[in-house]
């Protein structure tokens, strides 16, 4: 019941949201298109532009007659308020929602506030960095509280105290981000004045294996002068309903937003982080808003995973909803997003569109497990778009939990889901094998019965003579038999070598052939393997490169170790070592078709199978070679170690000659041109 | 704003002096105009007498050459100068605001001083006659000179300067740009109530209030699109240090601009008669820079450009103008409006029979269609080369057209874009071959013919601009910039990277082409994008040139092609108007500048009822009531782009943006759409839109020349308007 009436409401919301589009109240708003692209990510991270998410509301730039000087925060309450840190006057201005002014207070208590929080019952937290302290105001706006520097020896001595935002949770612990304290947030709680609870939220710092090793190598002198690895403070954070806290902080890649629990542990990860964060917000559907000071707006599920992005910094055309510098964003009721500017000093409101509304009506349902609900929001989606990452990905899973694998397939390819691709598929292979068991026991019954009977017969007529010629004769090409040496050298690498340096068992022609087929394999592997195999983009092709490294490679390696070998006193003669590294690769032509097959049919659970025998198969490759290298020039284990390191360092060498030299020649080249251009442009002129 | 106010006060009893003998004329009736004349002020604001027609009187100050246009009926008039100054203003502020020419100049690098008629040396020669004047006018420092005509008629007055008056004889100073007239119907703040009409997307209004100095800059828009041919020096901060999420702004699609001083009773609407290809428009309202509110038209005849001197861009580069300035006569004519007609409905009534009159615009079929574009086939990667993606056929469009007929949706209108061989991106097309996925060219042409039978119009859909240097030859024939450097139009997308522009002599031939061997077949529907939207300035084999060029070569290829086809256009400009049988791809919004108040469907109610208009794709847009009630309001017929299968099939081709295009998604919307904008479009059919206007209660009033009145309601309550009460999110048709 509960959940019909939720529903009934969302869809009553969303005509509603469309008509508020256009009367704005009394302030600027002309009803248009968005000026600004929105983007989405596809299956593989790949930027996409989508239908447009949000679309410009309206902008206030006054409440009532006053003009704003500089804000750098607000807090929106219960969508009846306003309440604008007004940094450049040093005061708060309260509005309603239709940009009348309710009160101003704070003046002449506040000196450079930079943060602002209110509270549902409307209790004002000012964080003011000039004045080291925070500030409390009732819901009339009188000074009821001030918090200093905590006195407690574990918030250390020497650190300043300078607040710059806070947030407060429903027992009044508040949580501030302080300049320049890396220590992390700054926890206070209310009772006796102000008792420091500790820090928060501490980001980590980083240390790559590098800079490890680098750091066990300098001196202390020399360690003191590298860029000093403290973490790095938060820039802003958020509060939601439950009291969970978000962070974002620049430079912290992954890390860069952040959803802590009680314990201050983060919660989820996002790869589509922006680079220059100012401000979160937590959104009505477990969503999370991150505004970037240039202007951006994401906007990402409780996965971390980014649903949109638009927006944009003004290029001076003024445009409706772009930005010039954002400070702050907040979320109303209605999921209409307003963004704080404090160089135009104004604030953006910006308004769902159907579409985000039926996507938000999706998140809620799926968030709460309720796939069969969520696949008609979700079926409106993907008809408005067809390509929606999230929507497929949900809608795939939706599908999977009625049972509908081949449905649940189709939009977790899509969505490159593979996780959700794999279980689909293992269902079908399931119901697959269940349906075809008897079958495919009859074919293998019948198979064997068929060989033995093949086997009585030929014992008793030798019916099978006439093949078994035919077979041997074909054995007996030499080219045939220079190809199928292949099978014997990789089982006996060291007599298979004297075969081919002293017997003369394969020709450059049959290894030309070997090779081919490789590269044939390669490609066929490479695009259409299975796929929870595949290593690249659905739909990319790209064979000139993929031919063209594998042969520059093969020229770099066999011409490199003929050179060293030859000055290290090697026997081998070129032909012998371009046969013999060739020949090496016969594990890769023999096992790589099974390898192709089986990533047809194993989902993720057994996957292990194919990467197993891929490792095994280079394992095999990598001996072999070894051993044909050892051989062929007739070297100990010793040398044939320094002889590879040897061609590696060569390879090396050469590909920086390469480089160097197409660098001279782009230089001379441009040079030419330049001269070209210029005699050109004179002559013409 | 308390010594402005005196100051206005003085300079309305100054001009009241002036007036007694004249105020008598303005209660007189019609007709009586040669005995007006003889009550006509002799001067106002400093400005005399200098020429009649039967319904305005125009003054001109000697020294600055700026004129007054006097409504003779009403007494209202408008001034090219600023006639209050605030004293806030430098003297070349003050120069601009006086000066009926205002030029900047090319002085080597320099491309910013302003040469006018108030500040520099010059001499005028002004000739009187009973039309107007003209003036010789040559600035003796820079050393050039052009001659300045201004005539009135019976609907207003033309500015125009002819291209061969204009002389350059100095080696120092060249003009770059002339701004005709820039304060042309100016006022002070709020001191007028009115707007300028700004001719962004389908239009948009500035009003004339008081901006508060909020705004940093006005409207500036290329008329024609921006030019290519220039290298854009646009500084954007890109998403991800890559993607420019700033959409590009609506192209000014007609030369027009205007003002209304709606308490005087006054408007005009301006027409960039001559030279509006190089030309810009500017409506800047008060606060930027300056506290008047001003539109004119800016012509350009020089421009300056990078010439790098090698590939890599770090390397050397020459920062050098134009050595030819490009040549056109430059004009504008000021139509002007009074009492009820002096508002954006009055412009727009003015504009179309501006347009008919002249043959701009003819009477085309314009009853209801629902616009169906169907997508053949795409292309997407494969192992060597690519593969076709096929996405609708012929079988699958007889089989759409069945299912909607049982669905009572028959007035249909198609364009069948991707049909060629190779698919969508394999341009130019310059024969009738069909890509066999989708049947092959019988079945094709027989779709064709067996559509007309059925009253369906199918057009197939050639992009005569573009050319895709992956699939055909691009070495000659290619449009290169200024700087003597390939233009590309990048994609963005996997299979095709980029596409170049044909010269408009090769499009003109390829299109000839097509079109012989199309017509051979029997059929002759097309509709052409790409040169009808696109204007440039372009280098080829060593020779410049100029939009005028491009221009005129594309009006010359479309007036043939419309000789032997039935031919519609994509967002044709208005220089192609005459030509085509339906406006497709008619934006509904405006670029969303921050300065724009109110968007208004100028250019809908311009077409109205002589061509259909059909609006943008429904399928991309976000807000698709609001976009419906959009497309009712201005009287466009709608458009879905569909294909059979999935829209996911395109994910690896260049139409991967299409994101949703399945039929099967949209037969209800399209049933939907058709059913109720049929019924409206039915009522109005060959009727005009003569009055727009938004009411107290924001209800928007759209009346036809046959009485049929549109109340549309974008609120979320019900509001009544004329005894009519609309839904919310609705509308309803009265008479």
């Amino acid at each position: 019941m509960k959940n019909g009436i939720k529903k009934i409401i969302g869809y009553a919301i969303l005509p509603l949201m469309l008509a508020g589009s256009i009367f704005a109240g009394s302030t600027a708003s002309a009803f248009a298109d968005a000026p600004y692209k929105t983007y989405t990510v596809d299956g593989y991270g790949s930027v996409t532009e989508t239908q447009t998410a949000y679309l410009p509301y309206k902008t206030i730039t006054k409440i009532g007659e006053e003009t704003l000087l500089t804000p750098t925060d607000f807090t929106l309450v219960n969508d009846e308020y306003i309440y604008i840190l007004d940094s450049g006057n040093a005061r708060v201005v309260v509005s309603d929602m239709d940009n009348e002014l309710v009160m101003t207070f704070g003046e002449g208590i506040l000196v450079a506030p930079k943060g602002i929080y209110v509270t549902k019952d409307r209790t004002t937290y000012v964080a003011d960095r000039d004045a080291k302290a925070i500030f409390v105001f009732d819901k009339d706006g009188n000074l009821i509280n001030t918090y200093t520097k905590p006195t407690e020896a574990m918030y250390g001595e020497a650190q300043d105290f300078l607040p710059l935002k806070i947030v407060a949770n429903k027992s009044g612990t508040m949580y501030i981000v302080c300049e320049s304290n890396t220590n992390g947030i700054v926890q206070i709680s209310p009772v006796e004045g102000g008792t420091f609870l500790g820090y928060f939220g501490t980001n980590a710092t980083s240390a790559n294996l590098w800079t490890i090793i680098w750091r066990a190598v300098l001196t202390d002198a020399q360690r003191a002068k590298m860029q000093s690895n403290i973490p790095a403070t938060p820039d802003n954070m958020a509060i939601d309903d439950k009291g969970v806290i978000y962070t974002i902080t620049r430079g912290e890649n992954n890390d860069t937003l952040k959803r802590l629990n009680i314990a201050g542990v983060n919660m989820i990860e996002t790869t589509d982080f922006p680079d220059i964060p100012a401000a979160v917000a937590a959104g009505n559907h477990d969503n999370v808003f991150v505004a970037t000071q240039t202007g951006f707006i994401y906007e990402y599920n409780n996965d971390g995973d980014l649903l949109f992005m638009f927006g944009g910094s003004d290029d001076g055309k003024q445009r409706i909803g772009l930005s010039t510098k954002v400070e702050a964003i907040q979320i109303g009721l209605d999921d209409k997003i307003y963004v704080l500017d404090s160089e135009k000093a104004q604030i953006q409101v910006f308004e769902p569109t159907e579409f985000t509304a039926y996507l938000h009506n999706a998140l809620y349902f799926f968030s709460k497990g309720r796939y069969e609900e969520s696949k008609e929001p979700l079926g409106k989606v993907l008809e408005m778009n067809n390509l929606f990452t999230y929507a497929n990905m949900a809608m795939g899973k939706a599908l999977y939990k009625e049972g509908d694998y081949e449905g649940a397939l189709k939009y977790a390819r899509i969505a490159k889901d593979g996780d959700g691709y794999s279980d689909a598929f293992w269902e079908i292979r399931n119901v697959w094998l269940k349906k075809n068991l008897t079958w495919i026991a009859i074919v293998i019954v019948l198979i064997v019965i068929c060989w033995n009977v093949i086997r009585v017969l030929h014992k008793k007529k030798h019916i099978l003579d006439k093949p078994k010629e035919a077979l041997a004769k074909i054995g007996e090409v030499k080219l045939m038999k220079q190809i199928g040496y292949m099978f014997y050298f990789m089982r006996h690498p060291i007599d298979g070598c004297y075969g081919i340096k002293r017997e003369g068992r394969v020709s450059v022609l049959s290894a030309n052939i070997i090779l081919v087929v490789s590269i044939v394999f390669y490609v066929i592997n490479k695009y259409f393997c299975g796929f929870l195999s595949k290593t690249v983009r659905d739909g990319s092709f790209d064979l000139l490169s993929d031919v063209g490294m594998i042969l520059i490679a093969l020229l770099l390696v066999v011409s490199c170790n003929y050179l060293m070998c030859t000055i290290n006193d090697g026997e081998g003669r070129f032909k012998d070592i371009y046969c013999s590294l060739i020949y090496s690769f016969a594990p890769y032509v023999i096992l790589t078709p099974v390898v192709f097959i089986l990533s047809h049919i194993v989902s993720n659970n057994e996957i292990f199978f194919v990467q197993f025998g891929n490792l095994c198969m280079w394992v095999w490759i990598a001996v072999l070679i070894f051993i044909s290298v050892q051989e062929i020039n007739n070297y100990r284990i010793g040398e044939t170690i320094k002889i590879i390191l040897l061609t590696v360092f060569t390879i090396l060498i050469v590909a920086l000659l390469a480089f160097i030299i197409y660098v001279l020649w782009s230089q001379v080249f441009d040079f030419l041109q330049s001269i070209i251009g210029e005699v050109v442009y004179r002559i013409g002129s | 704003m308390a010594h402005k106010r005196i100051g206005k006060i003085l300079s309305a009893l100054l001009a009241s002096a002036v007036f007694a003998t004249a105020l008598p004329q303005i209660t007189l009736p019609f007709g009586s105009s040669d005995i007006s004349a003889a009550y006509a002020a002799t001067e106002i604001d400093g400005h005399s007498f200098v020429a009649e027609s039967s319904g305005y009187r125009l003054y001109m100050r000697e020294d600055d050459l700026s004129i007054v246009v006097e409504d003779k009926n009403t007494g209202a008039y408008m001034e090219s100068a600023i006639s209050y100054d605030d004293g806030k203003n430098n003297a070349s502020w003050l120069g601009a605001m006086k000066s009926a020419i205002v030029i900047t100049m090319i002085n080597g690098n320099d491309d910013t001083q302003q040469a006018d008629l108030i500040n520099d040396d010059v001499t005028i020669n002004t000739t009187k006659s009973d039309k107007g004047f003209y003036s010789e006018i040559y600035w003796n420092k820079y050393k050039f000179g052009l001659t300045l005509n201004v005539e009135i008629d019976e609907n207003g007055v033309k500015a125009f300067i002819p291209d061969e008056s204009i002389h350059e004889d100095g080696d120092s100073y060249y003009i770059g740009t002339i701004a005709l007239y820039p304060y042309m119907g100016n006022s002070y703040l709020d001191d007028k109530s009115g707007y300028i009409l700004v001719p962004d997307g389908n239009g948009a209004l500035i009003y004339l209030d008081d901006k508060e100095g909020r705004f940093k800059s006005g409207f500036s828009g290329f008329i024609y699109g921006t030019d290519i041919g220039f290298d854009e020096s646009d500084v954007t901060t890109l998403l991800k240090d890559r993607y420019n999420t700033i959409s590009d702004s609506e192209k000014v699609i007609a030369p027009v601009f205007g003002i209304a001083h709606t308490d005087d009773g006054i408007a005009y609407l301006a027409v960039v008669e001559d030279g509006e290809a190089r030309a810009s428009i500017e409506c800047i309202p008060n606060g930027v820079s300056v506290d008047y509110n001003r539109a004119y038209a800016k012509f350009t005849l020089r421009k300056t450009y990078t010439q790098p001197t090698s590939n890599n861009s770090t390397a050397g580069s020459l920062h050098i103008f134009e050595a030819e300035r490009s040549h056109s006569n430059l004009g504008v004519r000021y139509i002007f409006l009074s009492n009820e007609q002096a508002d954006y409905s009055g412009m727009a009534n003015a504009y179309r029979e501006y347009l008919i009159t002249n043959g701009y615009l003819n009477q085309a079929d314009d009853s209801y269609n629902t616009r169906i574009d169907f997508l053949g086939t795409e292309r997407e990667s494969w192992v060597l080369g690519t593969t076709p993606v096929v996405m609708t056929t012929v079988d699958d469009i007889y089989e759409i057209y069945d299912d909607l007929k049982t669905a009572e949706v028959t007035d249909i209108l198609s364009v069948y874009k991707g049909w060629q061989k190779g698919g969508l991106y394999d341009l130019p097309i310059s024969s009738y071959s069909v890509e066999s996925k989708i049947g092959g060219k019988a079945k094709l042409t027989e779709l064709i013919s067996d559509c007309a039978e059925s009253g369906i119009d199918f057009y197939l859909y050639n992009n005569a601009l573009l050319i895709n240097p992956d699939e055909k030859n691009a070495t000659f024939n290619v449009v290169k910039k200024i700087n003597k450097r390939k233009y590309e139009q990048k994609t963005y997308m996997d299979v095709y990277e980029k596409l170049l522009f044909l010269i408009p002599t090769r499009s003109d031939t390829l299109l000839d082409r097509f079109i012989k061997s199309y017509t051979a077949k029997g059929v002759n529907n097309l509709a052409l994008a790409g040169i009808t939207n696109n204007v440039f300035s372009y280098n080829y084999s060593g020779s410049n040139y100029t939009r005028y060029n491009t221009q005129s070569s594309y009006a010359a290829t479309v007036s043939k092609v419309a000789d032997s086809t039935k031919l519609i256009m994509e967002q044709p400009f208005a220089y192609l108007w005459s030509d085509t049988q339906a406006f497709l791809d008619m934006p509904l919004y405006t670029s969303a500048y921050i300065f724009e108040d109110e968007s208004v469907p100028f250019l809908s109610m311009v077409l109205k009822g002589s061509i259909p208009v059909y609006a943008e794709y429904v399928n991309f847009e976000a807000n698709k009531q609001e976009f419906f009630l959009k497309m009712v309001e201005s009287g466009s017929f709608p458009s879905f782009y569909i294909t059979k299968e999935s829209s996911a099939e395109l994910i690896y081709t260049n139409s991967s943006d299409i994101y949703s295009s399945e039929y099967s998604s949209y037969k209800d919307t399209i049933v939907e759409y058709s059913e109720k904008l049929k019924e409206l479009g039915t009522q109005t059919e060959g009727a005009q839109i003569v009055k727009h206007e938004i009411l107290e209660n924001g209800i928007t009033k759209v009346t036809y020349s046959n009485g049929i009145k549109v109340y549309v309601n974008y609120s979320l309550q019900d509001e009544t308007a004329d005894g009519i009460t609309v839904g919310s999110m609705s509308y309803e048709v009265g008479r």
